[in-house]
């Protein structure tokens, strides 16, 4: 078979098409490193060369096509303080500005999901725990949700490998987790302090009961849904977040090529989506 | 420490239904003063059959953003025949937003939309004409360069055969290539036309 | 350097604007709705020009100098909107929205760049 080449054309052509469906830009030096991976899909698809990959891409009704390609395309592993400008974002920002609109003292209620192997909410437990001056003035319920039981059971036993606490301070590590073979094992305390929960987002019934939340993160999970599902996310999101909640998406994520409902909210150390407060 | 922890069933709120959610009940609620039931009577009528007549009405009256994201969202997911009609018929708002909102949904209903595909086409609105190419973007039908071509060699309005060029350089193939070719010769006072015909003909012809 | 952000859902448009503008020396970003746009001017700071689109998805024209025209914290940059529609109400209502030259489409380049030279203030009206 002929090596199969991207051109130039081609290349600006996809480019594109893949910023516009999902906001991720790639500039020219990343040339190679697209090329690479359109080149695996081709051939993994069997499509013999771009063009028929391409149009394959576009017209696909299920959409899987380009979800695994946006997979292939962005870096999705886990682990300890993935993303740690949000979480100082959380508590520089974002608490200060809930704590002094709340009226009450009813417990600050976060929702992280997906959840997946535990490693962002025991992450938000831990910064909230060491670097929130006002932890001890008030109360934070932590849920997080996930689709898959498995791995929720994974989360609540709390065993991780080196790779996923490499991001640690030393000194947090020693302090919250135990050493058991070749693995870490978080402490009691935090993993009584996370509330693991199977949730379907899309099944309405599921996530009927999921409201009143000062805080959402869901990062790295709505770039790999469909347009439509991902508007029903927001949907979601947006019913169950407080008027003035905010929502956290990953780092190239946007709500630009998911809905208008959010307004967009730059603090010091992030940009972030607020349910507007006159909202009901 | 100030990390409390509930269970699930505390967690979840599992307070009665205020509401009832029988589907009369809902197409009332649609209507309601507050935002938010009318957002959860749009998001449950999902299922009810003969529904989309009803959002459809209320769409087109609605003020807030958030029922009317939650609105286009149902007619979307339902799909049928009388949501399309509705969106179709949102296309010729004088409401700017409901139009483009009308758009974008009618974009995530390729197969439902693309029987009236020639219709909206010729329709003798230029802007109803620019917003259906627009809508060609997330067709799979295999008309959809034939269409495409059809406007560039014959629709009289510049911006219709500007969006449709638009297209051709992500769709096109050497099939439309000679009508590229006319395009610039139908609008030689245009440079943007120019401009973008050869850029759709770069990326045809470059394999 | 001067900074223009272009904000219009069609590709080609936003590559046709980018290719006469850099030419004339400005640098120029893009975004593909009112949504984008608005994160970008948050994220790498104010623009000194912002040529806008009506129809886009997401959030139109209108939506997105409404949002702009409501915060304090950006610099209120002139806008040029640009439009297929030539309507006089259409004009009004963009330069009720903050607008301050609205263009009908399609644009040609001279045209283009004398608007942004005089929002720039490099060329007197």
């Amino acid at each position: 078979m002929a090596e199969l080449n991207i051109s130039k054309e081609d290349f600006l052509k996809f480019r594109e098409f893949f910023y516009r469906k999902t906001g991720i830009q790639f500039d020219d030096s990343k040339r190679y490193f697209v090329d690479r991976r359109l080149i695996e899909r081709v051939e993994a698809t069997d499509s013999g060369c771009f063009r028929n990959y391409f149009m394959m891409l576009r017209f696909e009704a299920s959409g899987d096509e380009i979800q695994t390609l946006t997979n292939l395309m962005t870096v999705n592993e886990t682990y300890f303080f993935r993303e740690e400008y949000q979480f100082q974002c959380l508590i520089n920002s974002i608490l200060p500005e809930l704590v002094q609109h709340k009226k009450d003292k009813s417990p600050i209620r976060i929702w992280s999901m997906p959840s997946s192997s535990g490693e962002e909410p025991y992450s938000i437990a831990m910064y909230l725990l060491e670097y929130w001056a006002c932890i001890n003035q008030w109360d934070v319920e932590i849920i997080s949700s996930d689709i898959d039981t498995k791995i929720l059971n994974q989360a609540r036993r709390g065993s991780y490998s080196q790779r996923s606490v490499g991001n640690l301070p030393k000194s947090l590590l020693t302090k919250y987790f135990t050493p058991s073979g070749s693995e870490y094992q978080i402490c009691e305390d935090l993993r009584q302090a996370v509330e693991f929960t199977r949730v379907n987002l899309m099944n309405a019934a599921d996530v009927r009961g999921y409201r009143g939340f000062d805080v959402i993160f869901c990062r790295n999970l709505l770039i790999y849904f469909d347009d439509l599902s991902r508007r029903q996310a927001a949907d979601t999101f947006y019913d169950a977040l407080h008027p003035g909640g905010f929502l956290c998406l990953g780092h190239s994520e946007s709500m630009s090529r998911i809905s208008s409902l959010y307004k967009a909210r730059k603090f010091p150390d992030s940009v972030v989506y607020q349910k507007p407060t006159e909202a009901s | 420490m100030a990390l409390v922890k509930k269970t699930t069933s505390e967690v979840v709120d599992h307070e009665e239904r205020k509401r009832k959610r029988d589907c009369g009940s809902l197409a009332h609620q649609l209507c309601d003063p507050d935002p938010a039931t009318r957002r959860w009577a749009a998001r449950d009528l999902a299922d009810c059959p003969e529904a989309s007549s009803v959002l459809v009405k209320q769409l087109r009256r609605e003020m807030d953003a958030s029922v009317r994201e939650i609105i286009l969202t149902t007619l979307t997911q339902r799909g049928d025949e009388e949501a399309v009609a509705g969106l179709i018929e949102c296309l010729r708002s004088e409401d700017a937003s409901l139009r483009n909102e009308a758009l974008e949904a009618m974009k995530l209903l390729p197969a439902e939309v693309a029987p009236i595909m020639g219709g909206l086409l010729s329709d003798p609105d230029p802007d109803v004409r620019i917003f259906a190419v627009n809508v060609l973007e997330s067709l799979r039908h295999g008309k959809v360069e034939e269409w495409l071509k059809e406007v560039i060699e014959s629709d009289p309005h510049v911006n219709v055969c500007a969006t449709a060029v638009d297209l051709l350089g992500e769709v096109g193939t050497p099939f439309s290539r000679e009508a590229l070719e006319n395009l610039k010769a139908r609008f030689p006072d245009q440079p943007y036309i120019r401009f973008a015909a050869d850029i759709a003909l770069k990326r045809i012809l470059a394999n | 350097m001067k900074r223009i952000l272009i904000v219009d859902d069609a590709a080609t448009v936003r590559m046709y604007y980018r290719f006469i503008l850099e030419e004339a020396g400005y640098l120029v970003m893009e975004a593909v709705n009112g949504i984008e746009a608005m994160e970008k001017s948050l994220q790498e700071g104010s623009f000194d020009l912002y040529i806008v689109d009506v129809n886009m998805p997401k959030q139109d024209g209108y939506g997105f100098l409404s949002d702009l025209r409501g915060r304090e914290e950006l610099l209120q940059a002139p806008a040029l909107m640009v439009s297929t529609e030539s309507a006089p109400h259409d004009r009004t209502r963009a330069y009720a929205a903050g607008a301050s030259i609205y263009l009908v489409k399609p644009v040609k380049p001279e045209e283009l760049l004398l608007n942004c030279q005089l929002l720039l203030g490099e060329v007197r009206p």
